[in-house]
């Protein structure tokens, strides 16, 4: 579809000539995210400054029919901010106020397109610590975090964003602005629609406007690797930690081929040799942490790690932890399309789940190298191959359907902290079973009755 | 028009936006076209014909981009956009598509004889033609500022100083004519002996790319991998120097080397890190007289920051900078003077007197 001349004039009344764009030039960069394969060419971009304006955009679409995408960094992996079937790309990045950030209250209130590395650095600036760490923190925003429901390095003992939204301003597409929650852990008056939001990819309203919990930032924090013959022997110290009643902060795997890709990036000295490694950390006081992560070595060592080495101070451990963060991106250099899942399975399975992986890239004859939060269950399966092998890429589609019902029988799920987004939607009824859909539907409907708000994604 | 690009610089970009924040246009607007993510969508398009070379948005987004490969660095991915916007201009800026004051430069550079008059003129530094290692004078360099080569050659007595020498190409590598650019080093290549020492980490990187990274060395660079300690203090006032530092985007970005300039700094004067010391002051070869109200909306908040810091001097390691920072703290009559690394270290080992920084009463006066 393209727009009316009208529509973008009224546009231009609402933020202002510069904030609207409409030339073919000015739109082919907002016609991806950072998922592959995927495009979607919008008929407009629009930045508005403030939810009144969000509501102005979001009544002149309902009125219109014009489907409105809401996008912060656009660093999804999920197509969950593509114009698939055109409309307005509503960016939310020129709305960057930290609003407040109150140490007695333990929260933080920031406009949506605040990165989620600047809160995180307002809240360390007075002691504080934003638990929810995400691999994309320095360029993801706040809101998309929590459109998504992001996760991060530090899900096992901290949970995803969901944990943290205190409260909501969101814009519905009618043009209501409505606030959900509030400042308070506690507050169970009415349905928790901040938690229908947090995680609702832009699809029931465009939050402006996020009170997040803080916590008291821990005394120190440390990291160790440690490395094994295999995934399934990191697999088995995995179970053996957590059976022990350690719960730290961090513990992330990486196999062989990540290994090498990180390694080949980051040149932080890991061993090349190993089939797989464990990257452990905790923080809290400087006592505990140590009888932690050594408690974590011992266990490792007695599952057949080949040697486990603690970070001798921050900036190394730092380092570990940013080069566990890029891996995808870094192992984007084994080829020319990189393709990441996020299937999360029982922490038990997890083991079972990386060598039914390998056994499904075997069978379709693609490289799959696997990463991921061994903590929490949540891997990332992520595939590599040549972009201009269209067979290859096909073989590699077939092989992540495998993967995620294969997730779903070892009772997990298709997405852990990516989102579902276009790329997975196919997917999602096989997650939530007919009805389930059907619900979702009907509260989507309920939310935005014309249906306007980013279309195709969930709700559709 | 299609694969216009080298497919295996293109498809290397993996849309994650690690570059977002880096990018110090991106911070201007807001909008993705002036990101890096989103300028290499531009160049897929171009790629694939969706959009041609023609296009305002991919017309304008050419020239607005510094260029200072600030997205480098932080890409995972490794993708190569200093290179993928040489291949880009060179699409875009051909024929009268080419800035006027670009063309103008480029072809002033590319004179040899014309240096040579410079260096009549303007006398930059003298020495033999043969040794191990030899000194590149800048073409512009040795004409606006000649004792920065002077200065160098003070510090470095036994480098060749060959007269005859061109210009390295650098401008024309970033101008739209990257094969100019590259014959270019080349020649000055075989003009120079042995190792290239060079004063601008501009020419350094481009040098580097087309001679191989062995023989081309940056001024702090050498010193530090020669282990030549600098000797002496810079004093203003009877105490220690304050001093900060602007990074050269391509000698940080594009050859990785910030810590030695740093280590200089410190061993002669006292060091201030100065916020977004790292990021392009603006001068980006010719922007600064192409885009010059973009060039300032960039350089500005840097020299705030500068100034805030309260230092005495701002050291450069690359005459374009030099120019850039020594052009607007002039304009805002600042106290901070912008001084070039080499002469920094000349003056602290007694060679060379750096212009004095102004008395703050002189602020204070016109505050009033």
């Amino acid at each position: 579809m393209s727009l009316g001349q009208d529509v973008i004039v009224e546009l231009q009344a609402i933020v202002g000539s510069d904030h609207v764009r409409t030339t073919k030039g000015d739109l082919e960069p907002y016609a991806r995210d950072a998922t592959p394969l995927f495009r979607g060419v919008p008929d407009a971009v629009v930045w508005p400054r403030t939810a009144e304006e969000v509501a102005a955009i979001l009544r002149l679409a309902t009125r219109r029919g014009v489907p409105v995408i809401p996008r912060g960094a656009g660093s999804n992996l999920s197509a969950g901010t593509l114009a698939d079937r055109g409309g307005i790309v509503l960016v939310l990045t020129r709305m960057t106020t930290i609003l407040e950030v109150d140490a007695d209250e333990l929260l933080a209130r920031v406009e949506a397109g605040v990165t989620t590395a600047a809160l995180a650095e307002a809240a360390a600036a007075k002691g504080l610590l934003y638990a929810p760490d995400p691999g994309s923190r320095t360029v993801s925003t706040v809101g998309g975090n929590v459109a998504t429901c992001a996760g991060g390095l530090r899900g096992l003992k901290y949970g995803v964003t969901r944990n943290y939204v205190l409260g909501a301003t969101a814009v519905l597409p009618t043009g209501e602005i409505i606030r959900t929650g509030g400042r308070l852990w506690k507050d169970v008056a009415g349905y928790d629609l901040t938690r229908l939001l947090t995680g609702s990819e832009g699809t029931l309203g465009v939050l402006t406007e996020i009170t997040v919990a803080l916590l008291p930032m821990p005394a120190t924090t440390n990291t160790g690797v440690a490395y094994f013959p295999s995934l399934a022997d990191a697999g088995r110290a995995v179970t053996a930690v957590i059976a022990d009643g350690i719960v730290p902060a961090t513990l992330e795997f990486l196999d062989a081929k990540c290994i090498g890709a990180v390694e080949d990036y980051a040149h932080l000295g890991l061993r090349r040799d190993a089939g797989a490694l464990l990257l452990f950390g905790d923080d809290g006081h400087a006592d505990a942490v140590s009888r932690s992560l050594d408690r974590i070595g011992e266990l490792s060592t007695r599952h057949s790690a080949l040697e486990v080495t603690l970070a001798p101070d921050v900036a190394r451990s730092e380092a570990l932890l940013a080069a566990r963060r890029c891996a995808l991106p870094a192992l984007s250099r084994l080829g020319t399309l990189t393709i990441l899942e996020d299937a999360t399975v029982p922490r038990p399975r997890l083991a079972e789940m990386v060598g039914r992986i390998d056994e499904i890239a075997g069978r379709y004859d693609v490289s799959i190298a696997t990463f991921g939060h061994a903590g929490d269950g949540n891997l990332h399966p992520t595939c590599v191959v040549d972009r201009h092998d269209d067979a290859a890429a096909d073989r590699a589609h077939k092989a992540f359907g495998d993967i995620f019902a294969t997730a779903i029988e070892l009772e997990g799920t298709i997405t852990g902290e990516h989102g579902v987004g276009a790329a997975k939607l196919p997917y999602l009824q096989a997650r939530l079973g007919a009805d389930q859909m059907a619900l979702l539907r009907r509260i989507k409907a309920a939310f935005d009755p014309a249906g306007i708000l980013n279309p195709g994604k969930l709700g559709s | 028009m299609t694969n216009l690009f080298d497919p295996e610089l293109l498809d290397r970009c993996i849309s994650c936006g690690f570059c977002l924040p880096t990018c110090p246009t991106y911070a201007l607007t807001g909008d993705e076209g002036s990101s890096p993510r989103g300028r290499i969508n531009l160049m897929r398009a171009l790629d694939t014909g969706v959009l041609d070379v023609d296009d305002p948005r991919v017309k304008e987004e050419a020239s607005f981009c510094l260029g200072c490969r600030a997205c480098e660095p932080v890409c995972p991915a490794g993708v190569q956009y200093g290179q993928l916007l040489e291949t880009w201009r060179d699409l875009q800026w051909t024929g009268r598509n080419r800035p006027v004051i670009a063309w103008a430069l480029m072809t002033a550079a590319a004179r040899t004889s014309l240096l040579r008059l410079m260096g009549l003129v303007r006398r930059p530094a003298r020495g033999p033609a043969t040794a191990a290692t030899s000194l590149m004078l800048g073409c512009f360099e040795r004409g606006l500022f000649p004792g920065v080569s002077r200065a160098a050659r003070r510090l470095l007595p036994g480098l060749a100083v060959p007269a005859d020498q061109g210009c390295c190409g650098a401008l024309h590598a970033h101008n739209g004519q990257s094969h100019e650019g590259e014959e270019m080093a080349r020649r000055l290549g075989e003009q120079l002996p042995g190792v290239v020492v060079t004063t601008s980490g501009g020419c350094a990187a481009h040098l580097a790319s087309v001679l191989g990274r062995d023989r081309v060395q940056e001024l702090s660079e050498h010193l530090v991998a020669t282990g030549v300690t600098p000797t002496g203090e810079v004093r203003v006032d009877g105490r220690r120097a304050r001093v900060a530092l602007q990074d050269s985007c391509h000698l940080r970005n594009g050859l990785g080397v910030s810590a030695q300039p740093r280590a200089l700094i410190s061993a002669v004067a006292d060091l201030v890190a100065v916020p977004g010391e790292a990021s392009c002051c603006g001068a980006a070869g010719t922007y600064s007289m192409l885009r010059p109200r973009d060039s300032r909306r960039i350089l500005d908040p840097k020299l705030d920051a500068v100034e805030a810091a309260g230092v005495d001097y701002v050291v450069a390691v690359n005459p374009g900078c030099l120019r850039q920072l020594d052009t607007g703290l002039r304009r805002r009559r600042s106290r901070v003077r912008a001084v070039h690394l080499a002469d920094l270290l000349a003056d602290a080992a007694g060679g060379q007197a750096l212009p004095r920084p102004r008395r703050r009463a002189f602020r204070a006066f016109r505050a009033g």
